[in-house]
């Protein structure tokens, strides 16, 4: 398909009027203060493009690259339009024009086998155990790391050995009697760097009446691919999860990443293989897709049964992107961390502004996410919590890594550890 | 001196840091929110970020020895080109000297640089009980800068008027290099008839005298109530009358807003939640001031507009304020969404004409949009009798550009015509330039020669206002 054919450039981009109404929500702009960081700017720059007025080349990637895709901009843009499928339609227009053997590596052969991306972790894993990674920075050795990533490499702190895939069992049975048959869409953030979270989740669906199955050959969700201009591979690795989990006969799709829900959400398979014979089977598997917070609310409706024994925390929740700008999930999490007994939730301010990690941006835009992530740990630490509660795998390692920067002991969790701890102490009564 | 040497100077003089001059991102400086600037964006040749008034001076020093033209931009919302490069030159971005100077609580007075933005400024006023009236929609990212160089205002004009009537004083960078302080920049004082009032010359002057670098503004106390009335009328010439009839009994609210029935249809098309009874046109009133002149001018408003509206309706509580004003707030959204492969143009969006003929206007327009085949939306500040027109086209139809184009004309047109003007607020920059000499006859000769007294060269914002 021809870029200028592509959906959203053909249907969105001449809707956009400039207003500037973007400039003031966007958090790279409100750091960098120049119009080229602006969402209005990068929706122009894909205009420039359509009509050849510049081409495709390196340095016009760089420029829109400079974006979170935290879709702030998209949900406040008063004539509707999704900048960032805007932005990420010209990253890859600029890719397919400029291939790189480098980004060929990571994201078509890394990332699109999950044992490979596994073996890299566990190397990882063995660099930090040997204390490597330590005395590369002692050394100076982790400066001769290309671009941002000779400061970016602190974010992967404390890289667990085991994978979730590798502890928990693909067919989880339900405790008590069966109400669902559930998908479980582990992400490979979750996998590979918080299998807690994977633990927990598991635990707490087959406590509530949901058998488990974790289908072994799904593959990532595509989204680092969305971002990074694999507009291609994206799409692959989205058929073939259609195709994994459509296999089965799910009531439902339940992931624990906001990432994960986001890139398998019907609007973002309709970016993706809208208008390709795979449309229909891709809609009916989205359809069936829904964040782990929501249905625990909405269709499970689980209820916590108040332990006596309960030690009083404070909590307080960071929105990531995904959850809230590209799915409008807010109440959900909240009503879920209201719910715990000894929850004391407290509302930081600006909880729905991105903490600058966005997957891979903090890689390779190291100082800016830093800037971005400083606003967002100055508001968290406001709320003096003990639990910093978030539901992505990327909010996750960049919020550590603010506690870090900060000397902040705080726990940063997904809420489901916090349910699952409880149950622990206290298991719930069945409903 | 060609255009490389020109940037190497400017860094010599500026530092690196305050200069942008790469091709690729000058072209994010060449265009604001005007269909103008969409259909024929315009790069400058350098973007400068001055952060003090001697970056200033030092910069309209050079430009005046070399003859560059320059262009001031505060955050390119602005709907007429006014701070783009149509003549080529250098843009000075005043966006990000955003310094809050001082708050003087007990004078009511605070000192900004250009670049603040609207609503951080009153943010931080609320503190001290205090606000700044003018409102612009754009509040969340336009300039303090920007507001004056428009004189711009809000759907609270009626009651608060324009930003002219809160500036009590500038410091100014003439194209020369020259400081000059007008009005009371430097004096603390309310009254002040002292002097030619180059003061008022500059609010709105678009940039075409001098550089905008402080700005001392007079502050009112905040209201502590508000209420919103919203009445619904089955013949059009009833919602001026109506609004007559409440400035007769001496009441003035904060803002009067109109929506006539293509807005109605609009807006119910976008949100079908939101009910808004169909009707030739819907008027708001908002009402703010102590708690029981509002409760009294509440009552007065449902009364006198009953006389004539099919129904009107009184809130003073949060939520259903919110509800009834939920239709206006959305309307400018609801107008660039009424057609799939759509867009809202901006042009011909500003027009201001007497009271007495907006009615007339408003059908007039709607039979120039029926002429030229293009959907408009109608809405407006009708307290003042500023119209905002949103003509809705395919911009990527070479046909319907055209068509749009002269639809604007004859709207301007028609605005003189009403006895009115091309715009109420949002300015004139490069796009209504053309109407300045059938708007103002002898008196643009007498503009002209006051922007040659000020800036001989022409290098102050060329192409702009007069």
């Amino acid at each position: 398909m021809e870029f200028k054919d592509v959906p959203p450039v053909k249907e969105q981009l001449m809707k956009c009027v400039r207003c500037g109404k973007c400039r003031s929500v966007c958090p790279v702009f409100t750091e960098i203060r120049n119009e080229t960081a602006a969402p209005r700017g990068h929706v122009f720059m894909v205009q420039m493009l359509k009509e050849g007025k510049v081409d495709p080349v390196p340095e016009v990637y760089e420029r829109l690259a400079n974006c979170l895709m935290c879709e702030t901009c998209s949900v406040n843009c008063p004539s509707g339009i999704d900048i960032h499928e805007l932005n990420a339609a010209a990253r890859s227009y600029i890719y397919e024009n400029n291939p790189s053997i480098a980004k060929e590596m990571v994201f078509d052969t890394l990332w699109t086998h999950p044992g490979l991306l596994k073996t890299s972790t566990t190397f990882m894993w063995g660099v930090q155990k040997a204390g490597l990674q330590k005395l590369g920075r002692a050394t100076g050795l982790t400066k001769i790391l290309p671009g941002d990533l000779s400061k970016a490499e602190r974010i992967l702190e404390q890289v667990p050995l085991r994978s979730a895939k590798s502890i928990l069992k693909e067919n989880n049975p339900s405790k008590g009697e069966k109400k669902y048959t559930v998908g479980y869409f582990l992400g490979c953030g979750t996998d590979l760097l918080n299998p807690e979270v994977a633990k927990a989740t598991v635990d707490v669906l087959t406590r509530n009446g949901c058998e488990v199955i974790i289908p072994k050959s799904m593959k990532c969700c595509g989204l680092p691919h969305i971002a990074n201009g694999k507009m291609d591979t994206a799409r692959k690795l989205a058929a073939h999860n259609v195709k994994i989990f459509n296999a089965y006969n799910f009531d439902y799709i339940i992931t624990d990443c906001a990432s994960c829900s986001a890139a398998l959400s019907h609007k973002n398979m309709e970016f993706l293989l809208g208008g390709l014979k795979i449309e229909d089977e891709a809609f009916a598997f989205s359809d069936k897709v829904m964040d782990l917070n929501k249905f625990l609310i909405d269709i499970l409706d689980i209820d916590l049964i108040d332990n006596k024994n309960t030690e009083p925390f404070k909590v307080t929740f960071h929105d990531p992107c995904h959850l809230a700008n590209a799915q409008g999930i807010k109440a959900e999490p909240r009503e879920l961390l209201n719910r715990i007994p000894g929850a004391n939730l407290i509302e930081m301010n600006e909880a729905n502004r991105c903490c600058g990690g966005s997957g891979t941006y903090s890689m390779t835009h190291y100082d800016l996410s830093m800037k971005i992530l400083d606003r967002k740990m100055d508001n968290a630490m406001a709320t003096g919590a003990d639990v910093l509660a978030t539901c992505c795998p990327s909010c996750m390692m960049q919020l550590r890594h603010g506690a870090n920067r900060h000397n902040w002991h705080v726990k940063i969790q997904h809420p489901i550890e916090l349910i699952s701890d409880h149950y622990s102490k206290t298991p719930a009564l069945k409903k | 001196m060609d255009k490389e040497n020109i940037k190497s100077e400017l860094i010599k003089l500026l530092g690196k840091e305050k200069v942008m001059g790469n091709d690729l991102d000058l072209m994010y400086y060449s265009y604001d929110s005007s269909f103008l600037t969409k259909l024929n964006p315009a790069a400058p040749f350098a973007v400068l970020f001055p952060k003090s008034t001697d970056d200033v001076q030092v910069i309209m020093r050079f430009a005046y020895e070399n003859d560059i033209n320059v262009i001031p931009r505060g955050a390119g919302t602005g709907e007429t080109g006014g701070c783009i490069a149509v003549e080529g030159g250098i843009v000075l971005d005043l966006s990000t000297w955003d310094e809050i100077v001082e708050i003087d609580a007990s004078n009511m007075q605070v000192i900004v640089r250009p670049g603040v933005i609207h609503a951080d400024l009153n943010d931080q006023l609320a503190g001290y009980n205090l606000f700044f009236p003018p409102d612009p929609g754009s509040s969340k990212m336009c300039t303090i800068g920007g507001m004056v160089a428009n004189n711009a205002s809000g759907l609270r004009a009626v009651k608060y008027g324009c930003t002219e009537q809160y500036i009590l004083g500038l410091e100014i960078v003439t194209p020369q290099g020259d400081i000059i302080y007008t009005g009371g920049m430097k004096a603390k004082c309310i009254k002040n008839v002292s002097g030619l009032n180059i003061n008022k010359l500059m609010i709105g002057s678009e940039g075409v005298l001098g550089v905008i670098t402080r700005i001392r503004l007079r502050c009112w106390p905040k209201p502590k109530a508000k209420g919103i009335a919203m009445a619904v009328f089955d013949q059009l010439d009833d919602a001026p009358a109506t609004v007559l009839d409440i400035y007769q009994d001496g009441l003035l609210p904060s803002g009067i807003e109109i929506l006539d029935s293509s807005a109605i249809k609009a807006v119910n098309e976008f949100k079908p939640d939101i009910h808004l009874p169909e009707a030739e046109a819907i008027l708001l009133f908002e009402v703010d001031g102590n708690p029981p002149s509002v409760q009294y001018e509440g009552e007065r408003i449902k009364e006198i507009a009953g006389k004539r509206a099919r129904t009107v309706e009184w809130a003073t509580d949060e939520k259903r304020m919110l509800e009834l004003w939920e239709g206006r707030s959305i309307t400018a959204t609801a107008a660039a969404r009424v057609r799939p492969d759509g867009s809202r143009i901006f042009a011909g969006e500003d027009i201001s004409v007497p009271l007495s003929k907006v009615a007339d206007t408003l059908r007039a327009i709607r039979a120039l949009g029926k002429k030229y085949n293009v959907q408009v939306v109608n809405y407006g500040h009708i307290g003042d009798g500023n119209v905002h027109t949103a003509p809705v086209i395919n911009p990527e139809i070479p046909e319907e550009v055209e068509r749009v184009l002269k639809l604007a004309d004859e709207i301007h047109l028609l605005a003189i015509e009403m006895e009115g003007t091309t715009t109420g607020e949002h300015g004139v920059g490069a796009v209504r330039r053309c109407y300045a000499e059938l708007e103002h006859g002898k008196a643009h000769e007498y503009m002209k020669q006051t922007k040659a007294a000020f800036d001989p060269k022409g290098i102050m914002n060329p192409g702009k206002l007069i």
